[in-house]
């Protein structure tokens, strides 16, 4: 599978915001070309971090092991991601983080610190729902739903990138998402209706 | 909506189905029904229906989607603590020593309970050994690394096919072994006059459940009353079965609650507790705090059961006018170290025919195998629909025909002709693959069957059904909604019987203290519930109704209740007006699931005809679903968006078990080598076919609604459907499912030699 060159948190980055930043790039300073970094140290047990989820800043405390997955399920109480796999094989846990979908489970909570970080929460406030969800609905693009706050972000994202995608671009795009009840045909239903503006 | 009378004795309705599109005859006959005394009226083949079979949306669908939803996986409570398993690394074996009190002590360890007593067995790798609950996942995964368990290690077996009492086989896969003599002189007789004769093997691998949302719950103990989120598909069975083991543990336990509102999946995996679900609420009760207490994905592949994997073999006979004649079966399931790996076989290819049947299960060191949507059936289909191909082929009949020369549904009579003609099995089956063809194409087909008619319960299952002032509408089931749409159905049941719009009626479901209903299992709980919740629906009406024709000054025989409004022909109260009658204490009744009708309904199971098209890489070995076309029958179709979900998704799982999944295992150390999603395949995005399907709604006439099970009838027919197009695209079967490139190659090759 070839990757978009707008995808994913760059192994630079992914450094630098790592909480053991001070000693892991030490080796590939001069591949990463960055300045030298400051060196923080953590832990052990927890600290508070703030993210930015869904435009607000919110106060968690983690461990420098924690997963963003855990951070906001158990931290914060947003179990709209879920925790399937746990290995970044399914796409349970997708999020998006300065618009790219990642698998929260696979990206420490540290290092979403600084970025923006979009949940499933965020497309629904009251009664206000966003055209993708309604649509999941309309085209019942769920069985047991576990799977499908995941499908939604993964589905988002795929809209937000390609407008109006082609069914290779959403089977390409929703790919790393799992789902046992067997809903894929309908999720792309949802997709091609949300992006011909369809309600 | 309307509904014949009910006079006292009997109510004459029409059963059976308006013709299909694109076909001529109607298939309806008339029966006299007796419902239960105080039961609503029946539904029949002519009742017009304002809400009932319409494409409404799924009423949780927007919590789901919104991720709104709490499962279990998702409850927490201030205080919460977080727990996991220890499992065997021991294949077989007894547990000789447990040394627990150095986990204890670890920081941030509330609670460790033993889950085996020292000298029990130890039955396969993964068998729950003892439990530890703590303040984070990370403390209590350094506490279960400080517990030590000794074992006496005994030697294991893994593999079923060389277990003791399994069937010698050749080295090429093939059964070398004679067939049993028991009952052997008629379909040996039979079998030596038919025209053309045919013996084949056929073989499947173990597949998991695969739920996305793991076994598990939270558990929250309050004195001595237990509160438990459980992802389970048995809300009532599961309370039963943990109050007995907790009152067996000795604690003192006054009442518990299951609550199971959302349900990631179960497939019937999740029709027991298990040991997490015992071990989630001992860790509580000894820490005295809320635990939660959820499977990784290892644990959901290795100790949650698996459809059983099974080694097949048939033989038949059909003479020159390509009726079956002879039909010899026998077959060998993977039981694990306990438990059940039977298989089914169609029986309605071979009326007329000499048939004999026979099954044993072969024992070993695993997890056993639990129901998995249609248990035994889509293993037997694949085998015997498969075989029924092959047999065709050599009589020199065309698969469809053959079909419809030997099934004596007429049912699905009508199914395999609208089928063949939505998906183009004609020309489909005329498609000529070119001799050095890099893709070869096929299409193949298999008939479906289930049978379940729902049952009453006992004691009999309930549905709460309140009606408040406000107008808005409750109807409660404390059984579980695993993804089917119970809720959905629910809801547009009422709708219907109270004349209103869906919108009004909120469908609760999931907690056992509503009144009880069925497992999800056998595709059970819809024509279980659906008459009773009807039920309720007509008792709260009558209630109503009464209210108002004491408001008008009118007999209650002249008011109804539809449209919206309640009333008699010359005046009527809208719905909320109606309502405001009703005062501070809701209406507030309880439907009944009456016994099924006495006498025969219109069919006693379900009917359902797929059929697939696949493209095969002659290179890679790589087989790809194009296309498929179902139609499936399940009685009334009450939520038709949501059925239609149900049957493509038993098509995308049929994918699945055709062409990916397979449980790979240790011999050596007795361990699944593939127990995550990174290398158990299961069907993605990337391997979906153009799905279409086809509801096949009836009249019944089997209670008052007529619905029948859909969980999983859809389920029997996929794999065999693809397996026999790959049988069309390559000239040659592969008798062996998983279809992996590596078998298609084999068969490639086989062709070529």
């Amino acid at each position: 599978m070839s990757v978009p060159p707008d995808r994913g948190v760059s192994r630079r980055s992914f450094l630098k915001g790592s909480a053991v930043a001070g000693i892991a790039t030490t080796g590939i300073t001069a591949a990463a070309n960055a300045a030298p970094p400051p060196v923080a140290s953590f832990g052990p047990g927890e600290h508070e971090i703030t993210l930015a989820i869904n435009g607000k800043p919110r106060k968690v405390a983690v461990e420098t092991r924690t997963t963003l997955l855990d951070a906001l399920r158990d931290g914060l109480d947003l179990t709209g991601a879920k925790k399937i796999c746990d290995r970044g094989a399914c796409g349970g846990c997708t999020v998006l983080l300065d618009g790219t979908p990642i698998t929260a489970c696979m990206t420490l909570a540290m290092d979403a610190v600084g970025h923006e970080l979009r949940t499933v929460e965020g497309l629904t406030d009251g009664d206000k729902v966003h055209p993708l969800v309604e649509n999941f609905v309309h085209c019942d693009a769920m069985q047991c739903g576990f799977c499908t706050p995941g499908m939604v972000m993964s589905s988002l994202a795929c809209l937000e990138r390609r407008g109006k995608p082609t069914v290779e671009q959403m089977r390409h795009d929703l790919a790393g998402n799992l789902c046992r009840c067997g809903t894929y045909g309908r999720v792309m239903e949802a997709i091609t209706r949300t992006a011909g503006g369809g309600k | 909506m309307t509904s014949p009378s009910q006079p006292r004795d009997g109510v004459e309705i029409t059963m059976g189905y308006r013709a299909l599109p694109g076909q001529q005859e109607d298939r309806l006959e008339k029966r006299t029904v007796q419902p239960a005394a105080g039961d609503a009226p029946p539904w029949d083949a002519n009742t017009t229906f304002a809400v009932v079979g319409r494409d409404l949306d799924r009423v949780d669908g927007l919590a789901k989607a919104s991720g709104r939803a709490k499962y279990a996986y998702d409850m927490t409570f201030p205080g919460l603590l977080q727990a996991m398993i220890l499992r065997s690394k021991v294949a077989r074996g007894k547990l000789t020593g447990l040394e627990l009190d150095e986990a204890r002590r670890m920081p941030g360890i509330a609670a460790v309970v033993a889950l085996k007593e020292i000298g029990a067995k130890v039955r396969f790798v993964g068998d729950g050994i003892a439990a530890v609950a703590g303040t984070n996942v990370h403390l209590v995964r350094d506490a279960i690394e400080k517990i030590r368990a000794d074992y006496e290690i005994e030697e294991h077996n893994v593999d079923y096919l060389v277990a003791e009492n399994a069937p010698l086989l050749a080295g090429d896969g093939q059964i070398d072994e004679p067939w049993p003599e028991k009952d052997a002189a008629d379909v040996e007789a039979a079998l030596a006059k038919a025209a053309i004769q045919h013996t084949a093997t056929y073989r499947v691998e173990v597949q998991t459940h695969s739920s996305l949302e793991t076994h598990g719950g939270v558990a929250k103990w309050n004195g001595n009353e237990l509160d438990l989120w459980l992802s389970t598909q048995a809300t009532f069975g599961c309370r039963g079965e943990l109050m007995r083991a907790l009152q067996g543990k000795g604690i003192d336990i006054a009442a518990l609650t299951i609550h199971a509102e959302f349900v990631g999946g179960g497939f019937g995996s999740k029709i027991s507790a298990g040991v997490e679900g015992l071990a989630v609420c001992l860790l509580a009760h000894a820490a005295q705090a809320p635990v939660k207490l959820m499977l990784d994905r290892f644990e959901e592949h290795t100790t949650t059961g698996n459809r059983p994997g099974a080694l097949m073999q048939a033989r038949a006979g059909v003479d020159e006018k390509g009726k079956i004649v002879a039909f010899d079966w026998r077959s060998w399931g993977h039981a694990g170290f306990t438990g059940s790996g039977g298989v089914a076989v169609p029986n309605y290819y071979t009326g007329d025919a000499k048939v004999r049947r026979d099954h044993k299960d072969l024992n070993c060191d695993t997890d056993p195998p639990r129901p998995m949507r249609a248990p035994g059936y889509p293993q037997g289909w694949f085998g015997a629909e498969l075989f029924l191909d092959e047999l065709a082929t050599k009589a020199g009949i065309d698969p469809l025909t053959f079909r419809l020369q030997n099934d004596r549904e007429q049912i699905r009579q009508d199914q395999w002709r609208f089928a063949a003609q939505r998906f183009g099995w004609e020309q489909g089956r005329a498609r000529q693959n070119a001799a050095n063809a890099r893709v070869l194409w096929g299409v193949g087909l298999s008939s479906a069957r289930w049978g379940n008619l729902g049952n009453p319960g006992r004691p009999p299952h309930g549905i709460t059904c309140r009606i408040h002032q406000d107008g808005s509408v409750e109807t409660r089931s404390g059984a579980q909604d695993i993804g089917v749409g119970l809720k959905t159905v629910m809801a547009m049941l009422t709708a219907e019987e109270l004349g209103i719009d869906v919108k009004l009626v909120k469908a609760t479901t999931g907690h056992t203290s509503d009144p009880s209903g069925p497992a999800s299992g056998g595709s059970t709980v819809t024509p279980s519930l659906s008459p009773a919740t009807r039920h309720a629906a007509f008792l709260g009406k009558q209630q109503l109704v009464e209210l108002v024709a004491k408001h008008l000054g009118v007999p209650v025989a002249d008011v109804d209740c539809k449209g919206g409004s309640v009333g008699t022909t010359k005046a009527r109260l809208p719905w909320a007006e109606a309502c405001k009658l009703i005062g501070p204490n809701p209406i507030d009744v309880r439907g009944q699931r009456f016994a099924n009708y006495d006498g025969r309904p219109f069919h006693g199971s379900q009917c359902g005809v797929q059929m697939a098209e696949v493209a095969i890489d002659t290179t890679t070995g790589f087989v790809r679903v194009t296309r498929m076309f179902g139609i499936q029958d399940c009685g009334l179709v009450i939520a038709k968006k949501l059925a239609e979900s149900q049957v493509l998704g038993a098509m995308i799982q049929g994918v699945s078990y055709a062409l990916h999944e397979q449980r790979i295992m240790d011999k050596r150390s007795g361990r699944m080598l593939n127990g995550d999603f990174l290398r158990y395949k299961i069907t993605g995005s990337q391997d979906l076919p153009e799905l279409e399907c086809h509801m096949h709604s009836l009249a019944n006439g089997h209670d008052s609604v007529g619905a029948a099970g859909l969980g999983e009838p859809p389920s029997v027919a996929s794999a065999a459907a693809i397996a026999n197009a790959v049988f069309h695209a390559l000239g040659t079967p592969v008798r062996h499912l998983p279809i992996t490139p590596d078998k298609v190659l084999q068969a490639l090759a086989s062709r070529k030699g």
